[in-house]
């Protein structure tokens, strides 16, 4: 009953999340300068064909109607129609939303793969050699940013050592082929999350590793990897966990420039075109789901804390 | 409740990694050198339809899936036969067409016969299903009629002479010719986009959008044999993606950054096409707004650009300048346009004159790299004659709307760039009165070339119709109101055993005259 309590309190907060970021966007299309209809029409459009335009795309209707109306068709899952080809947004959206998923998957996978062992390490072996050297390495990642990092990757595995495919997504359909060309993107995006992960497992554990249960382990004798990965680990995992639920939403945002730099389509590139050309229904509805991706995961997170570390919810619970 | 360990906890993380992978869809293989990957600068937007096409990627897929009465050859604005077997003007507004007879639209929707012609000519000036007109109307915007005169003959009907139309919309994408009863059955359709039924040279076979457009050669077509069996068109938005993909020969053809050239060429199996473009670059000074509304001032701006170093700096030399709209090639080019060199002296006597020593400036262009590079040196050599010279550097949205309607009264100068086509009207179509608030930016407004740019959109004779074109540039050039500065020429990287098909402005292409060399 209470986790239940606790979920609904969660997805109410969630819902005003979502309403008050589709309100932001829809805000921010309207000072945004340029006529969307001419800019989508170009060079040859005639008046008339722009006044059309704006009609088709409701923006010769009041701005609260235009809100209202928004609203109202997304509570009922209506996107509405692309202005461009007249094809349903839900449609366009899912068609590409899966590579941005995967995408993003991916490298969280990667980011938790490699992330976690290399902070358990540095914290079990701190000071040491490997412990110095994955501190430079973890913030040069941090610090470069993605599409310099996209680039070299791609010069250095795609272009001189041929190992993996520049472009998109798969071209033959095996399975090799597809994880081959999704390896760059996802390692791209990865990396400065390695290094983070890294560094922020290594501060809790090292916290969670001088606190007294932990002495009192160590004085009954146990064995000190047992210590670290069966007692210390999830505990410390909790703001590793939490910094994961914010970074699915920064890889969602960060698959854009992997999507464009590695000719994937995805969310990214949906979003990206419409923008360019003040698409304003599609921009819309891509920020609706990445927000919506984004709230959810967070509400996920947030749920997770209390498995974690059962004081959370016991603290809850009073 | 179940519980989760540690080791479960990291398994599933990596889990979630590969298994994301699972969403990749499979792909066709690509095979030898009966198959060609070529570059799009953006993906490509349904509706699939001539009339309704977005721009020139629709535009190029159209041409080889569907079929007009005549085509462009490669590299001219020359035409040639395409569906009709014969073509003849008999006179100012009459045209006769005879159709090949057997042409099959694939799909099982027959032969094309010169009701299809009708049908797909008159769309462009009866307003659709929903009451609007289509897109590209004013392509036809002369066309009265379709007579069909047999199953394979007609007469296209005119209401003026309309000389345009043998290289606006004939051997365009606007003349190419649907099935009407592929149209009645819901191709040609944005809720529909693979369902394009034509006679062309290639089938639509596949749309992913984002990822890739696959075209697979008609086998009833009956023409000439494609150059590859299958054609792979890959948008990719962002150029130095476009370089990698082509050093990894994962693209045959793309459009690179001329300062990028001589690089590739380096690269083994790789060949440079260069190609002068007939887009058109220049600064305009609108002559409504004081200052500018006084000639003088117009002129001194214009004595104190050196475009010859605008252009060096701007596109590191690799593009010629220009002395007009219409470029070197086309009818109406002016050939004897003056060549207005920079005097500093004069424009600062000039600037004395008209009361204005110390002008303030302000110039709008857009976010790219030359045209920004352009405004720098400008601004320095504006400078020079006493002229300080703000840069407002807008992104395309905001940009193409900056001379629209009122916004338009408070332009100042403005560095912009159109696209050009075979015809000249369609380059000097911007600057009638009509168009002020619209696209004439400059808003220049001279009845007398309002008046010699009507009368030569009706004069058939070619040498008339151009010498009538270069008395309205020399008007043009009399307002001191456009400083040209480039043509701008088209780049392209593609491997040395690849021969392209590409019309003079570069943006159109003929997918199926891409041929192995």
């Amino acid at each position: 009953m209470r986790l239940l309590r606790r979920i609904g309190s969660r997805l109410a907060t969630t819902a005003l999340v979502l309403v008050g970021a589709v309100a932001l966007v829809f805000a921010l299309t309207l000072v945004i300068p340029g006529n969307p209809a001419q800019a989508l029409l170009g060079p040859r459009a005639t008046p008339e064909a722009v006044q059309a335009f704006s009609h088709a795309m409701g923006l010769d209707r009041p701005v609260a109607e235009r809100f209202a109306l928004f609203l109202w068709n997304v509570l009922r899952g209506d996107l509405g129609n692309d202005v461009v080809s007249g094809r349903p947004i839900v449609t366009m959206v899912a068609e590409v939303l899966p590579y941005t998923v995967s995408l993003t998957l991916s490298a969280i996978g990667l980011a938790i793969l490699f992330g976690v062992p290399l902070g358990c390490y540095a914290a079990t072996h701190p000071g040491s050699l490997i412990d110095r050297v994955a501190a430079a390495v973890s913030i040069g990642f941090i610090a470069i940013p993605n599409f310099v990092v996209a680039i070299l990757l791609l010069m250095i595995f795609s272009v001189w050592l041929d190992w993996f495919p520049v472009l998109g997504v798969s071209r033959s359909g095996t399975l090799g082929d597809q994880l081959a060309r999704l390896a760059l993107p996802a390692l791209s995006l990865a990396l400065g999350w390695i290094g983070y992960i890294a560094r922020l497992l290594r501060a809790s554990l090292l916290d969670v590793l001088g606190e007294a249960h932990i002495r009192t382990l160590r004085a009954y004798g146990v064995a000190e990897r047992v210590i670290v990965y069966k007692y210390a680990l999830k505990p410390a995992a909790i703001p590793t966990v939490a910094v994961l639920g914010l970074g699915v939403g920064r890889l969602l945002g960060g698959a854009i420039f992997a999507e464009i730099v590695f000719a994937r389509p995805g969310i990214g590139t949906l979003v990206y075109d419409a923008i360019a050309s003040r698409n304003y229904p599609v921009v819309q509805a891509c920020v609706l789901v990445v927000v919506g991706l984004f709230t959810l995961t967070n509400l996920l997170v947030d749920l997770s804390y209390a498995w974690l570390d059962p004081r959370i919810a016991k603290a809850e619970e009073r | 409740m179940a519980t989760l360990n540690r080791r479960q906890l990291l398994a599933a993380g990596a889990a979630l990694g590969v298994a994301g992978t699972s969403f990749s869809l499979p792909v066709l293989a690509q095979s030898g050198r009966k198959s060609v990957t070529l570059a799009l600068p953006r993906d490509v937007q349904p509706p699939f339809d001539p009339l309704n096409r977005l721009s020139f990627p629709e535009g190029n897929l159209l041409r080889v899936v569907l079929q007009g009465l005549i085509a462009f050859k490669p590299g001219s604005f020359e035409w040639e036969l395409s569906a009709a077997k014969r073509i003849e003007q008999v006179s100012d507004t009459v045209i006769e067409f005879e159709l090949k007879p057997g042409l099959r639209f694939h799909g099982g929707f027959g032969e094309l016969t010169a009701d299809d012609v009708k049908f797909s000519f008159e769309r462009a000036i009866k307003p659709g299903a929903d009451g609007k007109p289509v897109l590209y109307s004013t392509d036809f915007a002369a066309l009265e009629e379709v007579e069909v005169t047999g199953t394979h003959s007609g007469r296209i009907r005119l209401k003026t002479p309309a000389p345009a139309l043998w290289q606006v919309a004939l051997p365009d994408i606007s003349g190419l010719i649907i099935s009407r009863k592929a149209y009645e059955a819901g191709a040609y359709r944005a809720d529909q986009p693979t369902k394009v039924i034509g006679t062309g040279p290639y089938l639509l076979k596949e749309w992913r959008p984002n990822e890739r457009v696959v075209l697979q050669a008609n086998p009833e077509f009956q023409g000439p044999k494609p150059g590859f069996e299958e054609i792979i068109l890959r948008p990719v938005r962002d150029s130095k993606t476009a370089e990698l993909a082509f050093r990894a020969d994962e693209l045959q053809f793309t459009a690179i950054e001329p300062a990028n050239a001589a690089d590739i060429a380096k690269i083994p199996g790789a060949k440079i096409l260069k190609q002068d473009s007939i887009n058109f670059v220049w600064i305009g000074v609108n002559v409504e707004k004081p200052p500018f509304n006084d000639p003088r001032v117009r002129r001194a701006i214009r004595l104190a650009i050196d475009v010859d170093q605008v252009i060096e700096g701007a596109y590191n030399g690799a593009v010629g300048r220009a002395y007009g709209p219409v470029a070197p090639g086309l009818l109406g080019n002016w050939k004897d346009a003056p060549r207005h060199a920079r005097d500093v002296a004069a424009a600062k006597k000039l600037l004395a004159e008209a009361g204005v020593p110390a002008l303030r400036a302000k110039l709008t262009l857009l976010n790219k790299p030359a045209y920004q590079n352009a405004g720098i040196i400008v601004q320095a050599q504006l400078a020079e004659a006493g002229i300080t010279l703000d840069l407002d550097v807008q992104e395309g949205g905001s940009f193409w709307s900056a001379g629209n309607g009122e916004a338009g009264k408070n332009l100042e100068l403005s560095l912009q760039r159109f696209g050009g086509k075979a015809d000249p009207s369609f380059q000097l179509q911007w600057f009638t009165a009509s168009q002020i608030g619209s696209w004439n930016w400059q808003r220049w407004n001279s009845p007398e070339y309002d008046a010699l740019f009507a009368k030569a959109g009706g004069v058939t004779d070619p040498a008339e119709r151009a010498r009538l074109y270069i008395e309205a540039q020399k008007l043009i050039d009399e307002s001191a109101a456009f400083i040209w500065l480039t043509h701008e020429v088209n780049v392209y990287a593609l491997k040395d055993w690849l021969t392209p098909g590409i019309l003079p402005n570069g943006d159109d292409q003929l997918y199926n005259r891409f041929s192995p060399a």
